[in-house]
């Protein structure tokens, strides 16, 4: 059996932005996305958050609010915090979105600041440098629906003792126009924050373990995917 | 931790279908990049990529899929059981550029998704597989997850496969990132400045020691440890201290139970863009001081492939161990001041069984592989 505390919790949904210890709302609703401004995610000026394609804000945004819910959000040297996403379309988007400059004048007009975002991974990167984490850190995707499947990966590395603290989730934007949709999928974020033993200051949500058959457990009872494992988690906070 | 053999390889690369010509290409010191002719470059910094001769897709078809398709045809029997792990960094590419252009295409290519199922149902796998990214460290992320879940018993059999495109898409960014090389890539050079990008893919099928006996397999050569970091510094550009780097390769080692003088030889990221090659061999000067040890880049011959780099890079890790040789870094005249005596135009042998393989990518990814010689069960 694999298992992790879970210290943080943070979420941009159709319903909003959110972390664990802040709003007990969370929903996976369907619906747009809100439209995240700098001023959604940071309180301070970020010249960087403004430059970034959506789906790269998208991430940082529910990586930070994760972050911010555990306590992890300031530091003052760099730390060994990994990362993990999961997400069907990607960076997508922002592919179609860079190949349109490309389409013009044979591609003398591409632009450089567009195609740095066409990595999935480069929100991760964002949030190495905003954050100072030195972990691994890779962006999955399969054919399907993640549900749980990077807090999995999270849990894996945490027993191998890669690291031992994880942020880990889910995150899509909408598919884009004439893309095939992948079935189950809600558009959104979705990360929390996962460690191997519990940290002095830390307050847990419970302790999140899987099985040998691949079953996920939250307190020891099953739990099927992201949107139940966070309400649950939501409502164990509110009792203690 | 349980011993992760690697059992099989297959390898698609500009020089071909297969590791014979691969290896022979190499080491006769031969570059594979050549002026592009599958798009029009008149607007691009560079002309110049390596291509898979040959490769052609049917209408509507991304040139992903007989790419792959010749990739895995290079495979011996994967066992029912086997775990999928892919990793490309932007897979059927070329598919959205049709998109984008309005011309028709099959669009599940271009899901990232899509290459893991593609791989399980044309072997008759059960697992519906994974495809990482870790830009262009994603194949070598993908054999230390398939390595990790060998030695911690999660698996039996995995299957990583890496591959990617040379495409207009990627080209034009690098180009617009003013990253290319006009000529071919010279890494390590003092002269160099830029990247020539590459195609192709590598397969590796790993399995533990316990089975790969059991099922007869040869023991091709070992995954011994592995590692990752971030540099938390830059998006496209590595720390100059070589940090991230170091402390891949130091994470490494620790997994192995190995000191630095254990590794025998170097296979490199060496892209031959200023930034990566002297951020690397100031890295390398940190983790091994003064000892100079053999140490190469393949992109001089075979361009930066990407997602796909590490996995090639690891069959042929294997290979120079089995022949206790390092290929020559193609288009090296004269090396960088911290790669005297490290890099060489020429092959070079070495005596040792343990090879470090190393790659980076945008993102500040940093990921390290130790390689162990075959053996007999």
């Amino acid at each position: 059996m694999l298992s992790a505390q879970i210290t943080g919790i943070g979420w941009v949904t159709a319903a909003g932005c959110g972390q664990g210890r802040q709003r007990q709302d969370f929903v996976m609703a369907a619906g747009a996305l809100p439209t995240l401004s700098r001023a959604d995610v940071f309180d301070q000026p970020d010249r960087r958050f403004g430059r970034m394609d959506p789906f790269s804000r998208l991430g940082l945004a529910g990586i930070t609010f994760a972050l911010r819910d555990a306590g992890l959000e300031s530091w003052q040297q760099k730390r060994p915090i990994g990362l993990i996403a999961a997400t069907a379309y990607g960076c997508l988007g922002t592919d179609g979105q860079y190949f349109d400059t490309v389409i013009p004048d044979g591609g003398a007009l591409a632009s450089p600041q567009l195609f740095a975002y066409t990595l999935s991974n480069t929100f991760l990167g964002e949030a190495a440098i905003r954050f100072g984490l030195t972990g691994s850190g890779m962006v999955v995707s399969a054919i399907s629906e993640p549900g749980l499947t990077p807090l999995g990966l999270a849990l894996e590395n945490l027993a191998w003792g890669d690291e031992e603290c994880l942020v880990a989730g889910i995150v899509d934007l909408p598919a884009p126009e004439g893309v095939p949709e992948v079935a189950g999928g809600r558009p959104g974020a979705v990360f929390l924050v996962l460690e191997r033993t519990r940290r002095e200051v830390a307050q847990v949500y419970g302790e999140l373990s899987r099985d040998g058959a691949g079953r996920y457990f939250l307190l020891g009872a099953p739990v099927a995917n992201m949107a139940e494992l966070v309400a649950r988690c939501l409502v164990a906070s509110q009792a203690i | 931790m349980r011993r992760v053999c690697v059992v099989d390889t297959g390898v698609v690369t500009a020089f071909g279908d297969g590791l014979t010509p691969l290896w022979d290409g190499l080491l006769a010191g031969r570059s594979a990049i050549a002026p592009i002719g599958r798009f029009d470059t008149d607007r691009y910094q560079s002309r110049l990529a390596a291509c898979v001769p040959n490769l052609v897709a049917g209408p509507g078809e991304s040139l992903i899929v007989p790419l792959l398709e010749r990739l895995l045809a290079g495979l011996g029997p994967v066992p029912a059981d086997c775990k999928v792990l892919t990793a490309t960094t932007k897979g059927g590419i070329d598919n959205l550029e049709k998109l984008r252009r309005g011309q028709p295409c099959q669009l599940e290519t271009v899901l990232p998704g899509d290459l893991p199922g593609r791989v399980a149902a044309r072997l008759h796998l059960t697992d519906a597989g994974l495809n990482i990214n870790a830009a262009c460290a994603s194949s070598t992320l993908a054999v230390a997850r398939g390595a990790a879940q060998i030695a911690a018993g999660q698996a039996e059999v995995v299957l990583v496969v890496g591959l990617d495109l040379v495409s207009e898409f990627v080209l034009s960014g690098f180009s617009a990132l003013q990253a290319l090389s006009v000529g071919a890539s010279r890494p390590f050079d003092r002269q160099r400045s830029g990247l020539t990008l590459g195609e192709g893919g590598a397969a590796l099928l790993l399995m533990s020691e316990e089975r790969a006996c059991r099922d007869g397999r040869p023991v091709l050569g070992t995954v011994l440890g592995w590692g990752s970091a971030n540099d938390a510094n830059h998006i496209t550009a590595p720390a100059r201290d070589g940090c991230g780097l170091v402390d891949a390769v130091e994470r490494a080692l620790a997994k192995a139970g190995l000191a630095a003088e254990a590794v025998a030889a170097v296979s490199a990221h060496g892209t031959g863009t200023i930034y990566n090659d002297a951020m690397e061999l100031t890295a390398f000067e940190r983790i091994f001081g003064g000892r100079r040890l053999p140490v190469n880049s393949i992109k001089g011959a075979l361009g930066h492939s990407l997602g796909a780099a590490g996995a090639i890079e690891v069959v042929l890790g294997l290979q120079s161990l089995a022949e206790q040789v390092l290929p020559p870094t193609v288009g090296l005249e004269e090396p960088e001041e911290l790669g005297r005596g490290l890099v060489a135009a020429t092959s070079q042998g070495f005596l040792g069984d343990c090879l470090l393989s190393t790659n980076s990518g945008f993102g500040g990814v940093n990921a390290a592989l130790l390689l162990g010689r075959g053996a007999t069960c």
